[in-house]
């Protein structure tokens, strides 16, 4: 009762007539002052709406583990974090892989690697595919979140979350793809198949890097939310949408790699909106996500 | 047919004798005509009357209604056409139109009038022309529209006859003549008062021809002189004139006086410019008017007009209650009175300049005449109103006055209603002689209106001639009563015979007078038995008049409204001829000859009262011709414009005058013989005659005209007299209003004076009460403040009351409490009485006792042995023994309750320590999960830092390699002759110890192979036995690889595996010397390898020296997988092993650990 006294009254009608994120933050602040987070409500909330900017930080890190549950040790935690970014990145300048004049965002890919244990022998080696995907995660991350050590982190345990949690999705997404945009749209895709351009996709840059360098950052994050919070289908759906977006473009072109080319270098104006929209179709073809608690 | 001889009878009985008869006949006749409507009967009618001339029959004919109307004209016409018939014709129909039937207006579309005209052009009968211009004169008023298609008919005829009066064509006689150029003079009238542009414009065509210049010198030129200008010469015009539209506004009478407007005749129009005089003069102000008309008046009558002029003014309001007759008959005189002078100035200066007489010598007479009149009109204004007694006084007066004239005898003579009706009319005549004999008959006429009037009129005039006068005008009428009656009396063939006696040789002669005396002599003689029918006739005439006539013989009120107009025309002309026949009046001759003759007066008045009119025509022309007789004798010439009316005038006068001398002279048988030696004569005379009488109808049918205007004029001024009457009223209403007013006013400013002392005195009383209520405020507040300070002592009053009361009710509680103290008291002291009472009375009883128990231990000392009494004691034992009993087991009951409830408290701090305990656990947990983050946090780090120092370690090994190598290729150099087998092995070996460890391994690469071997031993020591000896073994067979391998064949390849595993195993173990966190295998391979890592490193670093370089590398990989690429790399040292067998080998490795570690 008190959480929902402290709830506007009028929020069930703000989503009715279609407004959203009235109350979305009130709502995300009520679950933030718990202590003992409740991981899967934030989960579910995220899922469902896009998250604040201002608390997208603070969520991710918790989501992604960053952070304890506990309030109370989130100082403590953080400092340790904080130490061992700067002891990483102590012992690559002490090993001379990084220095000042190294970007930032190859210094992550460093600390990484050393983390991960598999710092190559030396900084001029050819970065291999998983430091680019890192590359390229890292530079949409570094504009989405300012502290570097935070910034540091969230790469880290996304590319973890990639890599661990959904390695076994991943590579389903191409035919997760193809399914739903045939559902959407199957002329599309048989204009996509004669071009024989379904597998020639960037499916590298899409599902991968999750659009890091595909979409401009302010739209990536919303995608993001829901990565982080345990969804990568709707990588699909933002493939789909985008197609769908640029269907009569996509149409005039027959070639496979014109189409891929072209696919790459989406334009960034309408990036907005494809997203909102695969968040619809995401919601539409998965259903909302509802909390079970 | 049976009716045609009927109606012959009848015919013949209408003339019977009988007035019963008679009067029946017509009646039938009447009846007959209504019922018929065929033209038999008015064919019949016409021609009997043309045979026989009746009366009756000419009555029914004048009175012929509608639908008969067109039989007549048709019949009439038809007898125009003969020449024979023509004249009767010609009369009857003149008789008709002069009664104006209802269907006048038919006669201009009737064939009858242009044969009348055709016959005028035509004939040459000087008397059938007479009688059709007068009776076309007639009735041109009648159809004046029609004029339109005849104009030039009746000027043709104009012309014609204008013509004849010259020419004198045929044998016409010269007496005819006179009797045409008098009807000629009235047609030319009557053309040009009602044609006037046309006229004028026929008359300049007409005479502008040289052969009717002389006509017009002679004939037409003084009748224009006779004329003013018409005002239709200038504002008119010719289709004007004939536009019917201006004829439908006007009546027959109308158009008659509208033509008598523009005569300059006396006899045709003075009386005409007097009426329209006396319409404005009416319209404005009737009794000023009279004041002012008299001034004129009073200049050539000096004095008179003041003295009339009051009489007026009396009169006038005194008789404006009468009926109005008489505002009319004031009016009429007054402006005769105007109209007068000038004429008198026209006419009469001459003829008065030639006068012997002293004509008018006003200035004598005035004053005596004006007394009389003032006095008169006293008189009248006490007699007049009441109507009904002049009626009855009058005629004695008149009668008694009449002495003087000779015709007082004949009333006398004659029947008395004849005699009255003469009164009547001879009120005029009379008044006439009234004004020369003021004094006698004035007083006694005065009485009647008319009287006052005319005698105001006259006496100015005539006063002196009074004498004279009357004379004269007794011959007149006289003379024109006989013709009259003559005329009247045609048919009768006695009167015939007398008339034949005129001669106009006589009257040619200047002695016509001769016959006519004669004739007059027959007539007066006759006159009483003729008298009767003319007065019946006239009686007709005037039927409502009659009976009041009979009553009134001459100035009743009332009996002149009716007659009025009748009276007032007939009253005219006499003056008028009067006023125009000073001159002749005073020729001495005719006086004389009246005067002389005395004879004919009687039938003046009768005359008069049937024909006034006509009377008074004859009288004019009687008048001229004495004018011109006395001119003739006095030797004067002819005036020059005398009009033919007047010289009409003066033949009937002379003809008159001759005919009495004639009578006087002849006698009557003589008179017979004359006759019928004059035949021819008596056959002028008759139709002299004849014109005379159509003469005389005509000017009665002119009378008639002017009666009705003036009826109508009368009812205007009786309705204008109303109204002023209504207007006095209005103001003396007015006035008294205003009055009523002032005084309104004047209470009104009295009732303002009033209202405003009351309003004074009411002020002072509201401001004494005003004062007053101050006053009575102010004390009224000091009893409010006193009844405050009142109340507020009566509060403070109550509230000590209040307080006493309280004091009162401690006091009484008090005293209550003493009371029952008191009483507790005296019961405790009783209570105390009875305790000592009972005290003494239980001490008695412990006496008593004490002394029981005396007794009592007297007797158990007495009684030892009483068994009974232990029993008891035992038995009160026991149940002592049994209380206790039971008061224990009420405290172990106790006991138990309470031991429960500890229980219970115990079990509730139990749940309360176990939910508390959950709590804990909650907590508990939740503080393991936090410190679990931390801790994860922390191994993070941890796992960094071991990274970070793995790199670091990296780093200094890669630095370490590349010393060694500068080291080694010095070496190398050194030792080139040793061998080169050895030397690669110790490269190994030494590289392995590098690896190994940091502490001094140096030592051991030196001279390692003996040393490497003993470690293991104790490494094989602190593992189990059995492993121990696979670990020397295989450390035996590593290093020495030569050695036969079959001793162990099962464990072979096993043991090569461990070997190759081993180094690559212990690596991480050797390096790093911690267990990997990642897995439980991991872990129990770092015990296994820690516990030989000594030998261990030893055996591999010396194997592995030479492969560190590459090692460095993979060392980063933990996983076996990775531990290939260093075999690998060893390649050209040991056999390389294949992937698979590498893949068993870490499935043997595991198996291998597990079972050691099992």
């Amino acid at each position: 009762m008190t959480e929902d006294s402290q709830r506007n009254f009028r929020s069930v009608y703000y989503e009715k007539v279609g407004f959203r994120g009235v109350e979305e933050k009130k709502s995300l602040e009520i679950l933030l002052k718990d202590d003992r987070l409740d991981i899967e409500k934030l989960c579910t909330f995220s899922q469902r709406f896009p998250l604040p900017s201002m608390y997208r930080a603070l969520v991710w890190k918790v989501l992604l583990g960053i952070l304890p549950p506990h309030h109370e040790s989130h100082a403590q935690v953080m400092m340790y974090r904080k130490e061992q970014y700067s002891d990483v990145l102590h012992a690559l300048k002490v090993i001379r892989f990084v220095s000042d004049a190294t970007p930032q965002v190859e210094v992550f890919l460093r600390m990484y690697q050393l983390e991960s244990g598999k710092l190559p022998r030396s900084p001029s080696f050819p970065l291999e595919p998983e430091g680019e995907v890192f590359l390229a995660i890292a530079k949409a991350m570094e504009e989405m979140v300012e502290d570097s050590v935070d910034c540091y982190w969230i790469i880290r345990c996304f590319v973890n979350q990639l890599n661990s949690k959904y390695r076994d999705s991943l590579p389903q997404l191409p035919k997760a793809f193809e399914q739903y945009l045939n559902l959407e749209d199957s002329r599309l895709l048989s204009h996509l198949k004669t071009c024989s351009a379904v597998s020639k996709l960037p499916y590298d840059l899409w599902f991968k890097r999750c659009f890091a360098g595909c979409l401009p950052e302010s739209s990536l994050q919303r995608v993001w939310d829901k990565v982080v919070s345990g969804s990568c289908k709707i990588l699909v759906f933002v493939a789909v949408e985008i197609l769908l977006t640029f269907k009569i473009k996509v149409m005039a072109l027959n070639s496979a790699e014109k189409i891929t080319k072209f696919l790459e270098n989406i334009p960034q104006d309408s990036s907005d909106a494809i997203v909102s929209k695969a968040i619809d179709l995401w919601h539409k073809h998965c259903g909302t996500p509802v909390h079970s608690a | 047919m049976a009716q045609q001889s009927n109606i012959g009878e009848l015919l013949s009985m209408l003339d019977s004798p009988v007035l019963s008869v008679r009067d029946d006949v017509t009646a039938v006749f009447k009846e007959n005509l209504n019922s018929d409507r065929g033209p038999m009967l008015v064919n019949t009618l016409v021609d009997y009357y043309l045979d026989t001339n009746s009366q009756p029959v000419l009555h029914i004919l004048t009175t012929l209604q509608e639908p008969h109307d067109k039989h007549l004209l048709d019949k009439m016409n038809e007898y125009v056409g003969k020449a024979a018939s023509r004249l009767s014709t010609l009369s009857l129909l003149g008789h008709v139109i002069r009664l104006q039937p209802s269907w006048k207006h038919k006669l201009s579309q009737a064939p009858l009038l242009p044969s009348l005209l055709k016959c005028l052009k035509m004939d040459t009968d000087v008397v059938v022309l007479t009688t059709g211009v007068l009776v076309l004169i007639t009735m041109l008023p009648m159809i004046p529209q029609s004029g339109k298609q005849h104009l030039h008919d009746f000027f043709d005829i104009f012309g014609r006859l204008s013509s004849w009066c010259l020419k004198k064509p045929g044998h016409v006689t010269e007496i005819y003549l006179v009797h045409l150029h008098a009807s000629v003079y009235a047609l030319f009238h009557r053309l040009y008062g009602m044609y006037p542009c046309n006229f004028v414009s026929f008359l300049r065509s007409h005479y502008s021809m040289k052969e009717n210049l002389e006509t017009f010198e002679e004939v037409v030129k003084p009748m224009m002189e006779h004329v003013r200008i018409h005002p239709e010469l200038v504002t008119g015009s010719k289709d004007h004139e004939l536009d019917p539209r201006r004829w439908k506004r006007l009546e027959t009478h109308d158009v008659v006086i509208e033509c008598a407007k523009i005569s300059l005749d006396p006899t045709e129009a003075s009386y005409e410019d007097g009426y329209s005089v006396s319409h404005q003069i009416s319209a404005r102000f009737p009794h000023r008017s009279a004041d002012v008309t008299a001034s004129p008046y009073v200049d050539t009558q000096n004095s008179y007009g003041s003295a009339t002029s009051t009489p007026y003014s009396i009169s006038r309001l005194t008789l404006l209650n009468t009926p109005g007759q008489l505002p009319q008959t004031l009016s009429s005189p007054s402006t005769r009175l105007l109209t007068e002078p000038p004429q008198a100035t026209l006419w009469s200066p001459s003829m008065v300049c030639g006068m012997t007489t002293p004509p008018t010598s006003p200035g004598n007479v005035p004053p005596d005449l004006s007394h009389p009149y003032s006095k008169v009109f006293g008189t009248t204004g006490g007699k007049g109103t009441p109507l009904g007694t002049p009626a009855t006084s009058p005629p004695p007066a008149p009668l008694c006055h009449s002495d003087d004239y000779v015709h007082i005898s004949l009333p006398q003579a004659t029947a008395t209603p004849a005699k009255k009706e003469e009164r009547t009319d001879s009120a005029r005549p009379c008044l006439h002689r009234q004004h020369h004999l003021p004094n006698d008959r004035g007083l006694e006429e005065l009485p009647g209106s008319k009287g006052s009037v005319t005698l105001s009129d006259l006496p100015g005039f005539l006063g002196d001639l009074a004498s004279e006068e009357d004379s004269i005008e007794k011959d007149k009428e006289e003379a024109a009563i006989s013709k009259e009656l003559s005329e009247i009396t045609t048919a009768d063939a006695e009167l015939l015979v007398p008339r034949g006696g005129f001669d106009s040789p006589f009257y040619r002669d200047s002695l016509p007078g001769c016959p006519r005396k004669t004739h007059s002599a027959a007539s007066g003689t006759q006159g009483t038995s003729v008298n009767p029918e003319p007065l019946n006739s006239s009686l007709d005439k005037l039927g409502p008049d009659t009976p009041k006539q009979a009553f009134t013989p001459i100035d009743l009120p009332c009996g002149g409204a009716e007659e009025g107009p009748a009276g007032n025309r007939g009253r005219q002309p006499s003056l008028e001829t009067s006023i125009l026949t000073p001159s002749p009046c005073k020729i001495p001759p005719p006086r004389g000859v009246g005067f002389g003759s005395g004879q004919p007066p009687p039938y003046d008045h009768l005359f008069e009262v049937a024909l006034p009119k006509t009377a008074h025509h004859f009288v004019s022309k009687k008048t001229e011709e004495l004018l011109k007789k006395a001119k003739g004798n006095a030797e004067e010439d002819s005036w020059p414009s005398t009009s033919p009316v007047e010289v009409l005038d003066r033949l009937i006068q002379q003809g008159a005058d001759a005919h009495s001398k004639e009578l006087n002279k002849l006698s009557l048988p003589s008179k017979s013989v004359d006759w019928t030696h004059f035949g021819d004569e008596i056959r002028t005379l008759r139709n002299q005659l004849l014109l005379l009488h159509n003469q005389l109808l005509y000017e009665r049918f002119k009378r008639q005209q002017h009666a009705v205007r003036n009826r109508r004029l009368l009812r205007k001024v009786i309705r204008a007299a109303a109204l002023e009457e209504h207007n006095a009223a209005m103001k003396d209403q007015l006035k008294l209003q205003e009055k009523d007013i002032q005084m309104w006013k004047v209470s009104l400013q009295k009732e303002q004076a009033r209202y405003s002392q009351l309003q004074e005195q009411r002020d002072t009383v509201v401001t004494q009460l005003h004062s007053q209520i101050r006053q009575l405020q102010h004390d009224r507040e000091e009893f409010y403040n006193q009844s405050q300070e009142l109340q507020t002592k009566l509060e403070d009053c109550r509230n000590m009351i209040a307080e006493l009361r309280l004091e009162l009710k401690k006091a009484n509680s008090k005293v209550c409490h003493t009371e029952l103290l008191l009483s507790q008291v005296s019961q405790k002291l009783s209570n105390s009485e009875s305790v000592q009472q009972q005290m003494e009375f239980l001490n008695r009883q412990l006496l008593v006792l004490g002394e029981v128990n005396e007794l009592y231990l007297e007797q158990l000392q007495n009684k030892h042995s009483d068994t009974t009494k232990e029993v008891e004691m035992m038995k009160a034992a026991y149940r002592k023994e049994l209380e206790k009993n039971r008061s224990h087991v009420l405290q172990q009951n106790q006991r138990l309750d309470t031991s429960q409830k500890r229980i219970l408290e115990l079990e509730s701090h139990l749940a309360k320590k176990d939910h508390l305990l959950l709590e804990q656990k909650k907590y508990l947990e939740d503080v393991k999960l936090q410190a679990r983050g931390q801790l994860q946090a922390a191994e993070s780090r941890y796992e960094a830092q071991k990274r970070i120092t793995q790199a670091f370690e990296l780093e200094i090994l890669d630095l370490y390699g590349r010393l060694e190598k500068d080291g080694l290729l010095k070496k190398l150099e050194e030792e080139k002759t040793e061998a080169a087998e050895a030397a690669g092995e110790r490269l190994d070996c030494c590289s392995d110890g590098c690896s190994d460890s940091v502490v001094g391994h140096n030592e051991e690469a030196s001279g390692h192979n003996g040393e490497t071997k003993p470690p293991r031993p104790g490494s094989t020591r602190g593992s189990s036995g059995s492993r121990g000896g696979g670990g020397s073994s295989s450390s035996s067979e590593l290093s020495t690889p030569e050695k036969p391998p079959n001793q162990r064949a099962g464990l072979f390849s096993s043991r090569w595996e461990t070997t190759v595993g081993e180094p690559s195993t212990s690596i991480p173990t050797t390096v790093g010397s911690l267990p990997s966190s990642k897995s439980f295998l991991g872990m129990k391979a770092r015990e296994l390898f820690r516990n030989k890592s000594e030998s261990q490193c030893d055996e591999d670093g010396i194997t592995i020296s030479s492969l560190s370089e590459t090692l460095k590398t993979e060392l980063g990989k933990d996983s076996g997988v990775e531990a290939k690429t260093p075999l690998n790399l060893d390649g050209p040292y040991p056999s390389p092993p294949n992937p698979d067998s590498v893949g068993q080998l870490r499935i043997m490795d595991y198996n291998e650990t597990h079972h050691e570690h099992s």
